[in-house]
């Protein structure tokens, strides 16, 4: 077996809030974690709000570097994957997609030759040139997800609100997420949905409280999930 | 971590530069949507300022001689641009927060981004100031070409003292007023409104001229008013330092990435 792209030893993440001069609110987000992702694999990460899976996400990511433990990555590029991020509502969506893409990880040269892809999946037509602002909410998370989807990475995070727009851009889009994420590209998925982990994901792990509940095959896995969160209702 | 790990510096190094750049000219696109002139502003608005100057101090006070107005404008120029910078890049990390949550950039794109915008503007700023100069009868000659290593000293001076007021204020958000209050002391110490020769006690003149910003307004003087060489050692030296000391805070900012980020984020 080829040896994980990312391997998390023990990590832990607490979040610091300064509430005053001298006093500090402390939230341990993730407490031991232990996680291997390897090559190829889709991994989902289930759990409910405020479980830390965003954080995890983020850890991941490096944007948070973890208190305690440690992480060994192999990846070069880990992209995660935010949808509209640094949109500048007064720029066109052309100009957004560029921007986009480029905070997401691209070159100029790469931005700009995936932008017609990216204006083509979003089916904005001519309003492309015009400014972001004047899109309705539906058109903007259309365009956010094609900038998103056409990244290129060695592992990509994706955290939750996969499918977007109306019933028939949520079909394509579902689709499209399929089509990369059977392919050999590396997958982590973030959702609080069963049924979305099921449908795409080969291994999947539950976390509550900062912690790992339970790891292994995605059926398992989101059966226990479903039937400890009915129960607590 | 890898075999080619150059190349990867490299190209993380050329990819960091093309979105400050990027970045620079969709925000400039960004701000010129926003008022029906757009780009007119970048001319109009230090026109008017400078017309101001003119208007209060040659037509209705008539003071301070002849050459008081281009003096001023000598002064007050160079300052502007030093003071909009200086403030507007100290909020920059604090107010990057919404990237910094969601994708790993290098601390040090913040206030580049603020300052690229600014140097781009101040562009038309100095040739404004060189029209006004002719105006004034002040004919350009070969000595004006030092404006060149003028200007880019004083970018040097600005990138520094903009690396260390991002890098201080999300420490403590307060600091921000400090930082107002420092830039008007500065200001009454950089000599725009009074010749330092004629004010200033002699044995006080060499503490005035550590003041950088004082430093560069009396060369700016010398080689716009005068037509002569500027102070080229002090030029060097405050170069040199700015080169040093945005060294040192970009590894600052590298070491302390994570903390700045956790901060930003508060």
């Amino acid at each position: 077996m080829s040896s994980p792209l990312i391997s998390l030893t023990d990590v832990g993440f607490t979040y610091r809030t300064l509430s005053g001069l001298f006093s500090i609110e402390k939230y341990q987000a993730l407490k031991s974690i232990n996680l291997d992702i390897n090559p190829g694999e889709t991994l989902g990460i289930i759990g409910s709000n405020g479980s830390g899976k965003s954080t995890l996400l983020k850890v991941l990511a490096r944007i948070y570097k973890p208190d305690e433990g440690k992480i060994e990555y192999r990846a070069k590029k880990i992209s995660l994957l935010s949808l509209a991020l640094g949109f500048d509502a007064r720029l066109s969506g052309f100009d957004n997609a560029i921007l986009s893409s480029m905070l997401l990880g691209a070159t100029l040269k790469e931005a700009k030759e995936r932008v017609s892809g990216i204006l083509d999946f979003s089916e904005l037509g001519e309003f492309t040139s015009h400014p972001v602002r004047t899109y309705s909410s539906g058109m903007r998370a259309r365009l956010g997800f094609s900038v998103a989807l056409n990244m290129k990475a060695d592992v990509l995070l994706i955290d939750e609100a996969l499918a977007v727009g109306d019933a028939k851009f949520k079909a394509k889009s579902e689709k499209a997420i399929v089509e990369r994420v059977t392919s050999s590209q590396t997958v982590i998925l973030v959702s609080h949905s069963g049924a979305q982990i099921n449908r795409l994901c080969d291994r999947a792990v539950w976390i509550e409280k900062g912690e790992i509940v339970f790891s292994g095959e995605t059926e398992v896995v989101t059966k226990m999930y479903a039937e400890a969160s009915t129960k607590k209702h | 971590m890898t075999e080619n790990s150059e190349t990867q510096v490299f190209q993380n190094v050329f990819r960091f530069w093309q979105l400050v750049f990027i970045k620079v000219r969709f925000n400039l696109r960004s701000e010129a949507t926003q008022s029906y002139l757009s780009y007119a502003w970048w001319i109009l608005e230090p026109l008017m300022q400078m017309g101001v100057y003119y208007i209060v101090f040659d037509i209705f006070l008539r003071r301070g001689g002849e050459d008081f107005v281009p003096f001023l404008l000598c002064g007050i120029v160079p300052w502007l641009w030093f003071a909009r910078s200086v403030n507007n890049s100290s909020r920059s990390i604090v107010q990057g927060r919404g990237l910094i949550s969601q994708t790993y950039l290098p601390k040090p794109f913040f206030p580049l981004v603020v300052i690229g915008q600014d140097l781009v503007k101040q562009h038309v700023v100095f040739l404004l100031l060189i029209g006004f100069l002719f105006y004034y009868g002040y004919v350009p000659s070969a000595e004006w070409l030092w404006l060149i290593p003028i200007v880019i000293t004083q970018l040097l001076l600005i990138v520094a003292v903009a690396f260390l007021v991002s890098f201080i204020v999300p420490f403590a958000r307060d600091l921000q007023y400090l930082i107002n209050a420092g830039l008007m002391m500065m200001m009454f110490g950089s000599g725009i409104f009074y010749s330092y020769e004629s004010v200033l006690l002699p044995e006080h003149r060499e503490i005035f001229l550590m003041n950088p910003m004082a430093n560069l307004i009396v060369s700016y003087r010398m080689v716009l008013m005068d037509g002569t060489e500027p102070l080229t050692n002090s030029l060097a030296v405050i170069a040199s330092v700015s080169i040093l000391f945005t060294f040192l805070m970009s590894k600052a900012m590298k070491r302390h990435n994570n903390t700045l980020t956790r901060l930003a984020l508060e």
